[in-house]
């Protein structure tokens, strides 16, 4: 069984750099990733990730537009979505479960957590 | 049977008691020393949480390749691995000793501008050129732009300060600093000024 495909959007380099390291060291999953909204679900239905990590404020499109948008499309509507962003308010929490996301975290995020997380989600 | 051989400790019973008081102390034992392997194994991850995060942020510090890049990349950093989305960046402007912004994120731009060496909590800190966190110095006085402030943490090579990092409010989930943003911040401060000051030379060289 080939590894599992996460996309992993952000537009901050400084979290794609943490993320791959992360992943780079602690897992084997391949990581695609993308630089906002609209180049995730671009590259979610060319690519269809087993599993898509995205952050919520973004240029172009937001996290939860994406998130809608791939919901909304049948290639991709299954693939679980999980919001990784700085907005942890309440109503930030509920908008991000409204857009259809299977898991809302808050960063700073803890490695060990995230991953557990992920492993969950994908049937490890 | 006689009372002398009685009193006798029968052998199979003293070996059971025997090992008895061994299981038990091997057992208290063994818990000591596992005890004290998970209590190294939580330093060492802990340690290791923040290698991984200092990796990330010397990759990112060597990716910028413009002093504007090189603000940004300190601003990220704060952002993601901190925790804070309201940091502004200063430089030191030797000539009449204020420092100006250079770069901000959720900081509104009137508020937060220019500040002078020796003036306020920010000025304090950027003339002492060591990191000041609000939570430890009660005492010190604010000027009302510094009233959320969380950490002062000066850009300095040596002893030379060339900036200021200001971060006022921590993210509503991030509960406080922890050692390994402290670390973080103690390595920005040489390593971000580093990266500044070399970026600078090189798109402003000296002229002879």
């Amino acid at each position: 069984m080939g590894s599992k495909k996460i996309l992993l959007v952000d537009d901050s380099s400084t979290a794609r750099l943490v993320t791959r390291l992360i992943f780079s060291q602690k897992s084997n999953y391949v990581l695609l990733s993308a630089v906002d909204g609209k180049d995730a679900v671009e590259r979610a239905l060319a690519e269809k990730p087993d599993l898509i990590l995205m952050d919520v404020m973004m240029p172009r499109m937001t996290g939860l537009e994406a998130c809608r948008a791939l919901k909304q499309h049948k290639e991709t509507s299954k693939i679980p979505v999980m919001l990784l962003t700085t907005r942890g308010g309440e109503q930030f929490v509920e908008e991000g479960y409204e857009s259809g996301c299977s898991d809302y975290l808050t960063k700073p995020v803890n490695d060990t957590e995230l991953l557990e997380l992920l492993k969950a989600y994908l049937g490890e | 049977m006689s009372a002398t051989e009685e009193k006798k400790p029968q052998p199979e019973a003293q070996n059971r008691e025997g090992s008895a008081h061994e299981t038990r102390g091997l057992t208290f034992g063994a818990l000591r020393v596992r005890a004290q392997q998970l209590s190294l194994r939580e330093q060492l991850e802990r340690q290791h949480f923040l290698l991984e995060r200092l990796n990330a942020a010397s990759a990112r510090l060597l990716q910028a390749i413009e002093l504007g890049d090189v603000y940004e990349a300190i601003g990220e950093i704060i952002g993601n691995l901190l925790g804070s989305e309201q940091v502004a960046i200063f430089r030191h402007h030797t000539s009449d000793q204020t420092f100006s912004v250079v770069w901000s994120v959720g900081i509104e731009s009137e508020t937060l501008r220019q500040f002078g060496m020796g003036a306020g909590f920010l000025g304090r800190a950027a003339h002492e050129g060591i990191s000041q966190f609000r939570n430890r110095r009660p005492d010190r006085p604010v000027l009302p732009h510094e009233a959320n402030l969380t950490a002062c943490i000066p850009l300095k090579r040596d002893r030379e300060v060339i900036g200021v990092i200001v971060m006022l409010r921590l993210l509503p989930q991030k509960n406080g600093l922890e050692w390994a943003d402290f670390e973080l911040l103690k390595y920005l401060e040489t390593y971000g000024a580093v990266a500044a000051q070399l970026q600078d030379l090189r798109e402003n060289p000296v002229k002879p």
